[in-house]
């Protein structure tokens, strides 16, 4: 099992991993020859809200080797602070705070260290002053099992009724954020096919509607395998499908505003709502994040 | 109210203003008890909050405050039929409408779209330690009118906020079907950005503490510039007790006692760990009129006088009155700074009347 990159667009990893480790404290990796996946999937029973992603290898790594027994596939789990605080020390300088130049060059490999597994990162890079410096991060892993793996299943959603492209979201996180005191918890998200995205919250002393017009539905590829492939042609487009979610998974799932662009929010009604976020311009198909929110039934 | 057309004509109060900030900022004044009552008549909005039937604090709201303003009082179900009394009942002006809000909640609702930081007043705050305010206002005003001359002028709480966020007002309408309706708010800022609407519950109006100044006379009068108040109110200690302000008579005329007199206005206030003592000078610059016949001396519970703090943090003038019974009257005026053309009243203010400690002479 051989595995060496070089992290080329540190910050986006360390965004998508500051976006994960937000939602949950360990997570893991799949590398294969051309994508890598971070699935969260929610084994600590935090609000039930999980994330499957896939990151062209591309659009993060360059000079990417990678060699194994299963399929040149490599499944670990780690600490997603770890890599996190590893990836902190490469990224770039956010103002006064970095003390190294912005030209650092990371490696990442799969090193054993006396018996244990480890996810080696190795910066260089210079101080302001111009001399050179070596940081490594070891991060402990653990390489998961194939029968492990085999019971990794993305989470079965029906066909959606809206699809929907969000408003910025650190728009959008400001206001959840200013409802949390109007809600109880739990929060209402509404959409339709005519551009419109709601935010309901209720508690006994008042009743909030936040709500956004002229979104734009993007049309998807339809799922070959559903029996009605132009079910939503036959949709009302001023009817509002609604899911209500935990205040605190949507809030969770907030925190990849660091990292979005474009977000689409697909509502699947009374069942759970999904959203896609999209690292990178679309266009480019760099990678996206997939969080799954599940809806809490009344 | 069967059809939405007439429902906006019966409906008792319908206000809206452009940018809540102002609002906004005499609400947070008053923020503290769970509830408040909202009184509405047709010359604008009050709100009261009551604390342990000692403290009264009410905001006013003028309705020249609002861009629209309209009240119709809710005509008794009983003259419907007849014809010559509800041309009566609406002309003159009965008692006002009043309701219960929970004031947090309220005030949350106004700031759900999240651009309405209570950050504003410390830019505020330094501009009154330069002295004339009113014509630095007035000059900020106009180079932030030129720098963003978008359709909408914030007022002045904003204007920092302005440089920073471009100019970002959230406008707000708010409405009042009746008792038992909810207080609705609508709001909105950019047409691109969302819009909020929010349902308050509203509740039945208890009975209101009566506390009325003007029952006995006046005997001590003071109109201090607020930022002398709210600084002195902050250096003392919070696990103060009691705050006593004494008010002496002018000094008689001639040098050497106008030094060594007492003081015209004196704060003392008695804790754990000792008592602060803090004096006011006879100076124009501090005390703009201070009427006093002879020497007076009232204690009040400071966690009341304290409660105080965040308004006279918006506020430029405070008017500081003692009765004879030794009830005080606080009123502390906001301005708004808004250019107006038809010389409307758009200053509201905020009023605290508090009733003394029971002291034994």
């Amino acid at each position: 099992m051989r595995f060496r990159a070089n992290i080329e667009h540190v910050n986006t990893f360390y965004k998508i991993s500051q976006a994960v480790e937000k939602l949950q404290k360990r997570c893991i990796i799949k590398f294969t020859e051309s994508e890598m996946h971070i699935i969260c999937n929610n084994d600590a029973g935090e609000g039930g809200i999980q994330v499957w992603s896939q990151i062209k290898v591309s659009s993060l790594f360059t000079d990417y080797r990678i060699q194994s027994n299963a399929n040149n596939e490599i499944f670990l789990a780690l600490s997603a602070e770890a890599m996190t605080a590893a990836l902190r020390s490469a990224a770039a300088p956010s103002g006064q705070q970095g003390a190294f130049s912005a030209d650092a060059e990371v490696v990442v490999r799969l090193v054993k260290r006396s018996d244990v597994a480890t996810l080696s990162f190795e910066i260089l890079t210079t101080t302001r002053m111009g001399r050179g410096v070596r940081i490594a991060h070891d991060v402990r892993i653990e390489i998961l099992k194939r029968e492990d793996v085999s019971r990794l299943k993305e989470p079965m959603c029906p066909e959606p009724e809206v699809h929907i492209l969000l408003p910025p979201l650190a728009k959008l996180r400001t206001v959840v954020e200013r409802m949390r005191p109007l809600a109880a918890d739990v929060i209402g998200i509404r959409a339709n096919l005519s551009g419109c995205l709601q935010l309901c919250a209720q508690t006994d002393a008042a009743r909030v509607d936040v709500s956004w017009n002229g979104l734009s539905n993007p049309t998807m590829a339809q799922d070959p395998s559903t029996q009605d492939p132009d079910n939503s042609e036959a949709r009302d487009p001023t009817t509002l499908y609604g899911v209500l979610v935990s205040l605190k998974s949507l809030q969770k799932f907030l925190n990849s505003h660091v990292v979005s662009t474009t977000t689409i929010a697909c509502i699947c009604q009374n069942h759970c709502i999904i959203m896609y976020v999209y690292i990178g311009e679309v266009a480019e198909a760099g990678g996206v994040l997939t969080f799954y929110v599940p809806a809490i039934i009344e | 109210m069967s059809d939405s057309d007439d429902g906006e004509v019966d409906k008792v109060l319908i206000a809206s203003v452009h940018d809540v900030k102002y609002v906004m900022s005499l609400l947070r004044g008053v923020q503290f008890g769970s509830r408040a009552t909202v009184r509405a008549t047709s010359g604008g909005l009050s709100v009261t909050v009551e604390e342990a039937r000692t403290l009264l604090a009410t905001a006013f709201i003028f309705k020249d405050i609002f861009d629209e303003y309209s009240y119709h009082p809710e005509v008794v179900p009983a003259s419907q039929g007849l014809s010559s009394q509800p041309s009566s009942q609406p002309q003159e002006e009965g008692e006002p409408t009043a309701f219960e809000v929970p004031l947090n909640t309220l005030i949350e609702c106004l700031s759900v779209l999240g651009n309405i930081g209570g950050s504003t007043s410390s830019s505020k705050h330094r501009l009154w330690h330069t002295g004339n305010s009113d014509q630095e206002g007035e000059q900020e005003e106009g180079s932030s009118n030129r720098a963003n001359s978008t359709r909408n002028r914030g007022p002045a709480n904003g204007r920092i906020d302005q440089y920073f966020a471009g100019d970002k007002g959230t406008g707000m309408r708010l409405s009042y079907v009746g008792a038992g309706y909810p207080l609705t708010l609508l709001m909105a800022e950019e047409a691109s950005g969302p819009t909020a609407t929010c349902e308050v519950t509203t509740f039945e109006a208890e009975p209101m503490l009566e506390l009325d100044f003007l029952e006995s006379p006046t005997v001590l009068k003071i109109i201090l510039k607020s930022s002398w108040l709210r600084d002195a109110l902050s250096e003392l200690d919070p696990t103060c007790e009691k705050l006593t302000i004494i008010g002496n008579p002018p000094p008689p005329p001639g040098r050497a006692s106008r030094a060594s007199g007492p003081p015209r206005l004196r704060l003392q206030a008695v804790g754990t760990f000792g008592s602060t003592e803090m004096d006011y000078p006879s100076d124009k610059e501090v005390l703009e009129t201070c009427e006093c016949e002879q020497q007076v001396r009232f204690s009040y519970l400071f966690k009341h006088i304290v409660r105080a703090s965040r308004a006279l943090q918006n506020s430029t003038k405070t008017s500081l009155r003692i009765n004879e019974e030794g009830m005080l009257s606080l009123q502390l005026i906001s301005p708004t700074a808004r250019p107006r053309h038809d010389g409307g009243n758009t200053s509201g203010f905020i009023e605290f009347r508090c009733l003394p400690l029971d002291e034994d002479p």
